[in-house]
């Protein structure tokens, strides 16, 4: 193991020294990107446009835009320019050393990726190669609540700063078709709902006498039943998500389904409700069916709003792309393929104020590509992550160098 | 895209028919089409533009630019469209129960046989008489696979080439044994018995390549003697295992070698000269490394998928080694050196969530090896030609070449692009599949 990861934080080395003369070329975060098609995710595409960067956040973005003098211009005329994307579930850097799943506490609201969360591994690089700028990675589904996912990019100076909210959202997991799930679940709610009243209480009271003791599992679902924050839930069938959305309907909470592998035969249900749904990572080795391919544009039809992910490591972190590729293989217009990869997982984690398209006052997360965005042959170009240059393929270590 | 509709009616009738009454000779292929007006990417060296593909009997008759077609002939009009030789899927597992894969009774099974264990009536239970086909997988033009034993053993047994159509099972198969699957690396080591290490696995593979030999030679001897006349010739006894390692020692059948590691690579290489037998690597995720030795030596790799690479006990990132070995330009840094590489799914069934349909994306995949420096020429060769030849099948598949099985699909665009569809896939001259119905 330690060698192993020796040489993963070689790697990782080899990365920053990369990266550090080429953020100085880009005078300060602030530059402007001239003459590819951008699509920014929120319009339809602009041709021949461009966009400026001003000390890491966008600052224009159009077809016509002076340029003005002494903003440094980066060439990149012929090419395409998304936003970075977005991927809603992940397990980047928490599965890593199988500190994905405390399966001892199939309740555990408590548990933070943050306390799981490692940065030396490969992957944020491979993420960043592939125009994955952040993510959403979190506990595992080995467990009816997993615990608290964290929303992060895949590339910045420290942790801090890289961190764009470190949510008490709450994962949980159905799995198959099983009678004690959901009433293990919404006894946990029940308490959770008491134990809240009882704080309210106390709060709206004199306050004299002891506070109730605190609770860390009860006290993490708090901010659910207030509607601060989201629960995602793990389930593939049908029937388990009419018994979800009837626990949804018992509490109020904000919910969104992850992998939802048949959300599409109860679509008008789930939409009804105003529930997101993460979809089945596409690019998979398990032999998913053309139906339910078919299925995730059904869902765009009846008007869920849709994200899709890698579920990394099911699918590499990298192959976000690859995923909306398929999607629009299986009939997702090109657009929409692209906002559930940015604009949609934005929404959803509640950070597109932030990151999810290019407009102006967010972060410059964007991504240059050397043609059309969705195909496989399709290479990542340059990565720009809050207005610093984390990948140039100019600058790519093959390894093939190496020797025999 | 059918001219002759009533005829097209009639023949996909009878392409029905057929899969319910198990008929050994349908209509179809004894009929004259002609697909004409396409793109046809022979896999034979050129590129017609306009061009005409005239099948007759299940075969193909003519490729040409200036085709005569007959009056006879029901037209296929291709217009607009790419039209290329059926996709082969060089290394799956397709067909086989997960847990019938591996045989626990021994390290080394030659005597096993996929075909034994492969199925292709569908789902248990369900659908009606006859050979079911798996819809997903033909739908992504599909047309032949390699299923092998899996990869737990150091000797699995023999692989086989079979298409993903046929009129009954025996039709099917094209070739098999088609080779001795083997594996050199991590998932061939046992707990607590022989062989629990790398030196334990080659030398358990010397001992049984040892007696494969003198089996091989007192067969021999007894085929002399009784070519001589002998009436004292007697043949050693029989022994299933030993006579499929003959065909492998006498060059009739290859072996094929799951490795990645370069030194696992290395070994392989060791014994197959030792042995003088013909080698294939699959997976080969660190072949890159030694390139120019299996060029040297005419040694072909068929690799796994690109996004998902083939890994010996698991996904690629679960282990840091092979991780680190794992380089996406693989396919296109062994292309320029001259070795030949195709391109397989590795794909088995997985349970409730599907079936075996991860080749059905055999294209993609080949398309994502071009961002890494692939040519397209080589992707699609990775996918058809290159894979017939690996398998020792181009006699029959892998180009639209005159003589060869009518193999043929037709696309709605550039191979190459996710949002190309395979509209119409004929096997031995059978329309098997079209888009939409």
């Amino acid at each position: 193991m330690n060698t192993s990861y020796g040489s993963m934080l070689g790697l990782l080395l080899v990365f920053v020294m990369q990266s550090a003369p080429l953020c100085a070329q880009d005078s300060g975060n602030s530059f402007a990107l001239r003459g590819a098609r951008v699509h920014t995710a929120a319009g339809p595409p602009i041709e021949n446009g461009t966009v400026i960067v001003e000390n890491g956040k966008i600052a224009a973005v159009g077809s016509a835009i002076r340029i003005p003098s002494g903003v440094q211009v980066v060439d990149v005329e012929g090419k395409t320019v998304i936003p970075g994307l977005i991927d809603e579930h992940s397990h980047l850097g928490t599965y890593d050393f199988g500190d994905v799943n405390e399966f001892t506490e199939p309740i555990g609201p408590e548990h933070r990726a943050l306390d799981a969360l490692h940065m030396e591994v490969r992957d944020w690089y491979e993420a960043v190669k592939g125009g994955v700028t952040t993510i959403v990675t979190g506990p595992g589904s080995g467990e009816r609540m997993g615990g608290q996912s964290i929303t992060i990019k895949t590339f910045g100076e420290n942790l801090e700063q890289r961190i764009l909210k470190e949510s008490r959202e709450l994962k949980m997991a159905i799995n198959a078709r099983n009678m004690s799930h959901i009433p293990t679940i919404r006894s946990t709610f029940l308490k959770a709902r008491e134990y809240m009243e009882k704080w309210d209480e106390y709060e709206a009271g004199d306050k004299e006498g002891p506070p109730p003791s605190r609770d860390l599992r009860l006290e993490a679902m708090v901010p659910v039943l207030r509607g601060e924050e989201k629960v995602r839930c793990h389930i593939h069938y049908a029937n388990d998500m009419i018994a979800f959305l009837r626990l949804k309907d018992e509490f109020g909470f904000d919910l969104t389904f992850i992998h939802s592998s048949e959300a599409y035969k109860v679509a008008d249900e789930i939409a009804r409700r105003d529930v997101a749904v993460i979809v089945l990572p596409l690019a998979t080795r398990i032999g998913v069916t053309d139906d339910l391919l078919f299925g995730n544009t059904q869902l765009y039809e009846a008007g869920v709003r849709m994200s899709l992910h890698t579920d990394h490591p099911v699918v590499h972190q990298k192959l976000l792309r690859l995923n909306a590729g398929l999607a629009i293989r299986y009939g997702l217009p090109e657009d929409y393929a692209l906002r559930t990869v940015t604009m949609n997982p934005a929404i959803s984690s509640r950070i597109d104020d932030r990151v999810g398209s290019i407009e102006v006052g967010k972060d410059a997360d964007l991504v240059v590509l050397d043609g059309t965005w969705y195909e496989p042959s399709t290479r990542v170009d340059i990565v720009f992550v809050d207005g610093v240059r984390a990948f140039d393929r100019a600058n790519e270590r093959s390894g093939l160098e190496e020797e025999n | 895209m059918i001219r002759n509709t009533m005829k097209t009616i009639e023949y996909s009738a009878v392409a029905v028919l057929s899969f319910l009454c198990l008929t050994t000779e349908s209509a179809w292929s004894q009929q004259i089409t002609a697909i004409q007006g396409g793109t046809v990417l022979t896999m034979a060296g050129e590129t017609l533009e306009r061009a005409t593909v005239l099948v007759r009997d299940g075969k193909i008759a003519e490729v040409g630019a200036n085709v005569r077609v007959p009056g006879n002939a029901t037209i296929v009009d291709a217009t607009g469209k790419y039209v290329m030789p059926g996709i082969i899927d060089a290394m799956t597992y397709y067909g086989i129960r997960p847990f019938e894969l591996n045989d626990p009774s021994s390290p080394a099974t030659p005597q096993n046989r996929a075909i034994q264990a492969y199925y292709p009536y569908g789902d248990f239970m369900r659908g009606t008489t006859g050979i079911s086909v798996d819809k997903n997988l033909i739908s992504g033009g599909v047309t032949t696979v390699y299923i092998a034993p899996g990869d737990r053993q150091v000797i699995g047994g023999q692989g086989a080439v079979v298409k993903t159509w046929g009129p009954d099972f025996n039709s099917m198969i094209v070739r098999e044994p088609a080779a001795i699957d083997m594996t050199i690396g991590e998932t061939a080591k046992r707990e607590d018995q022989n062989p629990t290490t790398r030196m334990g696995i080659a030398a358990l593979l010397r001992r049984i390549l040892l007696e494969a030999q003198e089996f091989s030679g007192k067969m021999e001897e007894y085929e002399t003697k009784q070519a001589e006349g002998d009436p004292e010739a007697t043949p050693p006894g029989r022994d299933l295992g030993k006579e499929a390692l003959r065909r492998l020692l006498s060059h009739e059948i290859p072996a094929r070698i799951e490795v990645d590691y370069l030194d696992d690579i290395r070994t392989a290489i060791r014994i197959a000269e030792e042995f003088g037998f013909d080698l294939i690597l699959d997976s080969g995720l660190g072949a890159y490394k030694i390139k120019d030795v299996l060029a040297e030596n005419g040694i072909p790799v068929v690799l796994g998928p690109p996004t998902h690479p083939f890994i010996i006990g698991g996904e690629v990132s679960m282990n840091a080694d092979l991780y680190n070995l794992m380089n996406e330009y693989n396919a296109a840094e062994l292309s320029d050196a001259g070795v030949k590489v195709a391109i397989g799914s590795f794909g088995f069934g997985f349970g409730s969530f599907g079936g075996a349909t991860q080749g059905r994306w055999l294209l993609i995949e080949a398309a994502y090896a071009t961002g890494y420096g692939l040519s397209d020429e080589d992707a699609l060769r990775a996918v058809t030609i290159n894979a017939a030849e690996i398998l020792g099948v181009d006699d029959r598949i892998g180009s639209l070449e005159p003589g060869k099985d009518a193999d043929v699909i037709v696309l709605d665009g550039y191979p190459l692009n996710i949002k190309t569809w395979v509209d119409l896939v004929m096997i031995d001259g059978e329309l098997v599949h079209e888009r939409g119905n």
